[in-house]
């Protein structure tokens, strides 16, 4: 076993056992948390404080750097990347699609690297690119592997994309997933890869405007309709299935429970769709435990995200199960954070597979 | 003769669906002669991208499943085509 790749929270239990057939595992916990503690920041056989993210323990000390960003612009065309703009410390100009993807690359890059302690999106401090002005009347904003991408909207349904710092957080923790879980595109593991961006999504813009969780709007894409549009957002965290009812758009198809689950060829087998299921679930929990949801369920869900234990191909039961453990790892079993966890679940109707094995 | 475009997924998840009755139109020849270069059979895999569009395609009893990134050529012709000719719903 190399200790140096476990992180510290699960040395703390190895350290701890007591079962004799064992004690060599728990010497070697213990030898190697005794090894480590100076770069660790923690002393041997104490708990972490349940405020700090989780370290994720590497070989080489990384350090969180700056922001680097670029933005670049397509011209209205579809060619990528599109010419370069604005490059990291230029002020602002006069576009508002360059100005508003550049801040709200920057208020991203800020929230994992004071909240979670991860050096920009891949945690080894990756440039942040975006290109904004793509296509005509583009209606749409994805992320390609590599960076962002924003149309202007067509101004009838839509107006420009950066406009939402959701949208662009929404975006970016694409690549985030891409670096940690990269969570299939595709039925229950894509909607959980929509859901986990619409949550950061969410949490990029809360810390923004300092909302609570009891303040917050819950929704993805607020400002992006224009007047003539009968709805508040793409999408509510809170209820799902309420952001919009319109004439021309329809009415927001996504369910808030898994009796509504969708099954269908569509959009990649529904993944905008039924990612409504545990969007309402990190709500529910983010509530029950009140105060700013980036400090505490937004810990439980980033260190499920990146802590190893998810696969690709998870379902929501697999994911859930990742959270439940995530949430006795860093505040213990039955705290109020493992209850909300279980209570937030079952209030969407997953039920949680077994924990991983310790 | 028919010509079905459904358009899912993009960030907002919306569904919106074209139809071009080819033989109603004006150009009928034209429509024509562009659905014989569809490509039904070179379909290359391609992989997804977070919040690109999927489109389907129907004509006939073929059907077809592109993800945006492969919407490119004949394909691309033939949507800009029907989304010109028709109002989405």
């Amino acid at each position: 076993m190399k200790c140096s790749i476990i992180p510290p929270y699960l040395l703390q239990r190895l350290a701890s056992l007591e079962d004799p057939a064992l004690a060599p595992v728990a010497a070697a916990a213990r030898a190697s948390l005794q090894r480590d503690a100076p770069f660790r920041g923690i002393r041997v056989g104490e708990t972490p404080p349940p405020t700090t993210a989780d370290r994720r323990s590497t070989l080489t000390t990384r350090t969180l750097r700056d922001a680097d960003r670029t933005i670049a612009d397509a011209g209205g065309t579809e060619t990528l990347p599109g010419t370069v703009v604005r490059v990291e410390g230029d002020p602002d100009g006069s576009d508002a699609a360059v100005n508003e993807a550049y801040a709200g690359l920057g208020e991203t890059h800020d929230l994992y690297r004071q909240v979670f302690e991860r050096a920009s999106i891949d945690d080894n401090n990756l440039p942040l690119v975006a290109t904004v002005h793509f296509g005509d009347d583009y209606d749409n904003a994805f992320w390609d592997g590599e960076r962002m991408v924003f149309g202007d909207g067509d101004g009838i349904v839509f107006t420009r994309m950066t406009a939402s710092l959701s949208v662009i957080g929404h975006e970016l923790a694409h690549g985030v997933t891409q670096y940690s879980a990269n969570l299939v595109y595709q039925g229950q593991s894509g909607a959980l890869n929509e859901s986990v961006s619409d949550v950061f999504g969410c949490l990029v813009e809360q810390r923004s405007l300092g909302h609570s969780a009891d303040d917050a709007t819950w929704l993805i894409g607020l400002g992006l309709f224009t007047d003539q549009v009968e709805g508040e957002a793409l999408r509510s965290l809170r209820a799902p299935g309420t952001a919009y009812n319109d004439d021309v758009l329809g009415k927001d198809p996504q369910p808030a429970h898994m009796r509504d689950y969708i099954e269908t060829t569509d959009d990649n087998g529904g993944v905008h769709l039924n990612s409504g299921i545990p969007n309402h679930a990190f709500y529910l929990v983010a509530t029950a435990l009140g105060g700013n949801a980036w400090e505490h369920a937004g810990l439980i869900w980033y260190s499920a995200l990146t802590n190893g234990t998810v696969p690709a191909t998870a379902d929501f039961a697999t994911f859930g199960a990742a959270t439940e453990q995530a949430a006795i790892d860093r505040y213990g079993a039955d705290s109020p954070e493992h209850t909300a966890v279980r209570d937030g679940w079952a209030g969407v109707g997953v039920e949680l597979a077994p924990l991983p094995a310790a | 003769m028919k010509v079905i475009v459904i358009r899912t997924g993009g960030m907002a998840g919306l569904r919106r669906t074209w139809e071009v009755t080819v033989d109603d139109q004006p150009d009928s020849e034209s429509w024509a002669e562009l659905l014989t270069r569809l490509p039904w059979e070179n379909r290359p895999k391609a992989p997804a991208q977070p919040d690109r569009y999927v489109y389907e395609i129907r004509c006939s009893r073929r059907r077809v499943v592109l993800p945006e990134q492969q919407l490119t050529g004949p394909w691309r012709e033939l949507v800009d085509r029907v989304r010109n000719t028709e109002a989405p719903r």
